[in-house]
């Protein structure tokens, strides 16, 4: 390998712009950072270069451990995105620098200088001045320096960024062309998909400061695991559908299961993907030669020259949820983006208005289903905790925010600006008190995975009793404002559900960075017993880290209640998860027992209640 | 981006849309250029010359007129240098590092321009005159005396020229691209080689353009020397204290005499420090943009 990172993490100022990431990048490989901008892109890069330190974690360059060595003894060739030729010297003297740091003789500078001119096909215009030159020779110049040295690896951040669209083709062919002749390991961080799509043998997706995924930009494409790298790379429709056995089935509509989506999710929701060219359209459902999705509208027609885009609007397919395109709050049209070759478009030419057929040639399914958030505000105090640890929550997770409002409208929109963007959406929804009937109307007609309240541990449970029997969600109680989330507490001692506990937590705490301690506690220490624990907190040690969260086991023999407590105020942690009790036989859920006496001895902490599905649910633990 | 452009740009400038490109108000800005500026150094040099250039060479070379002009440059000097060094760390540490009271430092440099030179020299004798602590402490222990030595118009000076170098320096290093020193460094240059190859380059000028500004200003200081060198002629005397003595014994030649020389090398140091600067805005940094 000729680059490794692990768990590597960077904080400006308590902000996280580095979110442990991890990574392996082999010996010759060409690899793309892909991100928008403030993503932690380049800090990645700076920090393999040591321009910027790491506040965790490792960095490895050719097995070498290269974490706290300045940037002088790394060996790594950097180009910036401005060049940063050196103005007082000619393009000779800025390849030699290096070399001439490196007391390397006359001599052999010049011949080292001569074989990088030729190599980035810059010959003869050693004698000139940086400024003389276009910014696309200077970029070749910056090109020549770095490489001049021989670098391990070779790190460019936005090389092609400040030329013209001309330039930036010829130079991105000749880069690629270069670094297969040297072999030497690349990354390469823009925020251009054509670009990382031609360059990269690998890509590397990054939002928020985690990398989000990584793979070939065919697997990419084609295969994402996340809703978040599906929309971000080229355009894509999601929609909620349902697994059944090995089949997804889209309303009426059924299609074969290809990807092993149910590991995840647990409850039977799957999200579908499929690209604009996945689609074919016809007058008839006949004429189709793929499954059927239903009859649309055309309401918008482009085109780009290879291709024809069309939108069509279809009626609500019951039990099916478009994710994307959105569509407004109630709604339950789908919005369907197609696109196809010109020939098809004048063998059925369409227009606005017209209603044709869709069908489905391919589909794919998320194995990292999106979230959906219910945030709750109220406009007192307490719901600032919840507007800023579910915005946070949100934008970290990539989920769908619904913001509802009790009572005036005016507080809804100075929460709404509160909450930011960098999330799939926010919906923002009013309607009047009391707040668990108004959380029920609203997650009836749009069903949530999380509902976010602020709570203040005083008030004791009766509130969040009335909010998990009104749908089928979990229930983050934000009790702090502000957005760190670093250290979850995971009780698997609870009772029965357990493994639901982890397999949420797992899903949530793997956008955050955060850390989970996963604690049991018996009440005495008997073989049987300690073993049967053992056993399953390895099993749950072993899910949370299939989401790539640290996780540490911990036993302790006494009573639950106490134990929980104990561990509680021994290590600082922000955040609780706890499972629900199972509701009665009439459906109510309490919380008398064991939730309540532990909440009762917490202070600033969050709680996450997560809901058991285990009577229902199929999947086990590996 | 080129050459061929920036030229373009110089050459098809727009016209001021202000009246005042109109001949009156020219005319009016020049005359008084002249009446205030020109006439007066005119006369000086008419003066000086009255007698004839040898008359006014043997008013110079006098022997404590000579050496009030050899203590007044190499006074100078020796400010000019330690206020390049120094002048250079502060602006270095104001513009890339960060500290408590960065903001009030910045701020006071500029003091000295506005603090009467007289003051200046008052605060420097009350701070290390013979009489008081820290100066009788040097005079017993070391036997070297501040005030009412050079070392005092050494001091004297570098107080009153502390803004120049800062100043020039300043803006420059302001703008300078922090990718560059990264470059060099991912390169395997030193924390040393970077300042010397990278960051002293495009600083020279700057740096020049200060000291020779802040020399020309030293060279013709009177407040606070008279009151900090003691003014013993051939030992502390300098050369525009040298020429207020001529005027009040009424040796007009002699004291036209020096101010002749002191205003040639003070304009001298300007001309020339003005054609650094003006290298500097329009050389090859200029056309890059």
């Amino acid at each position: 390998m000729s680059i490794v990172l692990k768990n590597v993490t960077k904080r400006y100022d308590q902000q996280i712009v580095v979110h442990n990431v991890s990574l392996e990048i082999a010996d010759g490989e060409f690899f793309v950072l892909l991100g928008s901008s403030g993503s932690g892109k380049t800090t990645v890069l700076n920090m393999i270069a040591g321009l910027t330190s790491a506040d965790r974690g490792q960095i490895q360059l050719h097995s070498r451990d290269v974490t706290n060595l300045p940037t002088q003894k790394r060996n790594v060739g950097f180009v910036f995105q401005n060049y940063a030729l050196f103005e007082y010297m000619t393009v000779a003297e800025n390849i030699e620098f290096g070399l001439s740091v490196r007391k390397v003789s006359r001599k052999a500078r010049q011949l080292k200088r001569d074989e990088m001119l030729e190599l980035v096909g810059l010959v003869g215009l050693g004698d000139r001045t940086p400024h003389q030159l276009s910014g696309g020779q200077q970029q070749r110049v910056a090109l020549a320096r770095a490489l001049a040295l021989e670098p391990d690896v070779l790190l460019l951040d936005e090389p092609l960024g400040a030329l013209d669209a001309k330039i930036r083709g010829d130079l991105r062919r000749s880069l690629k062309a270069i670094q297969r002749q040297l072999g030497v390991a690349a990354i390469l961080v823009t925020h251009d998909q054509e670009e990382a799509f031609d360059l990269a043998d690998r890509i590397g997706v990054m939002s928020y400061g985690r990398l989000v995924e990584v793979g070939s930009p065919r697997d990419l494409y084609h295969h994402p695991q996340t809703e978040f790298v599906a929309s971000f790379l080229g355009t894509a429709n999601i929609l909620l559908g349902q697994t059944q056995g090995n089949q997804i089935r889209i309303g009426p509509h059924k299609f074969d299961l290809s990807t092993e989506a149910a590991r995840f999710s647990g409850d039977g929701r799957v999200q579908v993907v499929f690209r604009p060219e996945d689609l074919l359209l016809a007058r008839g459902k006949a004429a189709l030669d793929c499954t059927p999705l239903g009859e649309g509208v055309v309401t918008n027609l482009g085109f780009n020259g290879p291709n024809e885009r069309i939108r069509l609007e279809l009626p609500a397919i019951p039990g099916v949820r478009a994710i994307a395109p959105t569509v407004p709050f109630g709604k339950q049209n789908i919005v369907i983006e197609a696109s196809r070759s010109t020939d098809h478009a004048a063998a059925l030419p369409l227009s606005v208005g017209e209603k044709a057929w869709v069908g489905i040639q391919r589909l794919h399914t998320l194995s990292h289903p999106g979230l959906s958030f219910l945030v709750v505000t109220d406009g007192s105090l307490r719901s600032q905790s919840a507007i800023s640890l579910g915005g946070y929550l949100a934008r970290m997770a990539h989920a769908r925010i619904i913001l509802l409002g009790i009572g005036d409208d005016e507080q809804l929109q100075d929460a709404r600006k509160q909450i930011g963007s960098g999330m799939a959406s926010v919906e923002l929804h009013t309607d009047g008190g009391p707040a668990h009937f108004a959380i029920a109307r609203s997650v009836e007609k749009n069903p949530v995975d999380l509902v976010i309240v602020g709570w203040r541990p005083l008030e004791g449970l009766g509130f969040a009793e009335q909010i998990l029997q009104s749908g089928d969600h979990h229930l983050l109680l934000a009790a702090h404002p502000g957005t760190r989330l670093e250290n979850a507490l995971v009780c698997a001692s609870s009772g029965e559900p357990g493994k639901d506990d982890v397999m949420f937590a797992g899903r949530l705490l793997r956008h955050l960075g955060a850390q989970a301690t996963l604690l049991t506690a018996i009440e005495n220490n008997n073989d049987r017993q300690s073993r049967l624990a053992e056993s399953f907190m390895d099993g749950g040690k072993h899910s949370l880290e299939m989401f790539g969260v640290p996780t540490q086991n911990k036993l302790r023999i006494g009573e639950p209640e106490v134990e929980i407590v104990k561990e509680m105020r021994s290590g600082k942690y922000d955040l609780m998860v706890l499972g629900t009790p199972l509701p009665n036989r009439d459906g109510r859920i309490s919380m008398t027992g064991l939730v309540n006496s532990v909440i009762k001895n917490t202070d600033n902490c969050s709680l996450l209640l997560v809901r058991s599905h285990y009577h229902k649910n199929q999947f086990t633990l590996n | 981006m080129n050459t061929l452009t920036a030229k373009t740009q110089a050459v098809i400038r727009r016209r001021s849309p202000l009246p005042w490109r109109h001949w009156g108000i020219r005319t009016i800005a020049i005359s008084y250029l002249v009446v205030m500026l020109i006439i007066p150094l005119l006369v000086i040099l008419q003066d000086g010359l009255r007698e004839g250039l040898g008359e006014l060479w043997r008013q110079v070379t006098l022997p404590i007129a000579w050496h009030a002009l050899k203590l007044t440059l190499w006074t100078s000097a020796v400010m000019m240098l330690i206020n390049t060094i120094m002048g250079t760390l502060t602006a270095f540490i104001l513009v890339r590092y960060d500290f408590p009271g960065k903001s009030f430092l910045n701020a006071v440099i500029d003091l000295p321009l506005a603090i009467p030179t007289l003051v200046t020299g008052v605060m420097l004798v009350i701070l290390l005159g013979p009489q008081q602590a820290i100066g009788a402490w040097l005079k017993e222990t070391f036997h070297f005396s501040i005030i009412f030595a050079p070392p005092g118009i050494i001091l004297a000076l570098l107080y009153l020229t502390f803004p120049f170098v800062v100043r020039s320096v300043q803006p420059v290093l302001l703008e300078l691209d922090l990718a560059q020193e990264h470059a060099a460094a991912t390169l395997g240059a030193g924390g040393w080689t970077i300042f010397r190859r990278i960051i002293l380059p495009p600083l020279t000028l700057p740096i020049l353009t200060g000291a020779l500004l802040s020399f020309a200003r030293a060279i013709g200081e009177f407040g606070s020397i008279v009151i900090v060198a003691g003014n013993i002629p051939l030992y502390s005397q300098t050369a525009a204290v040298y020429v207020f003595g001529e005027v009040e014994s009424e040796n007009r030649l002699g004291a036209s005499a020096v101010s002749v020389v002191m205003v040639t090398i003070a304009f001298g140091l300007m001309m020339f420090a003005n054609y650094l600067r003006n290298r500097s805005r329009f050389g090859f940094r200029k056309e890059n943009e």
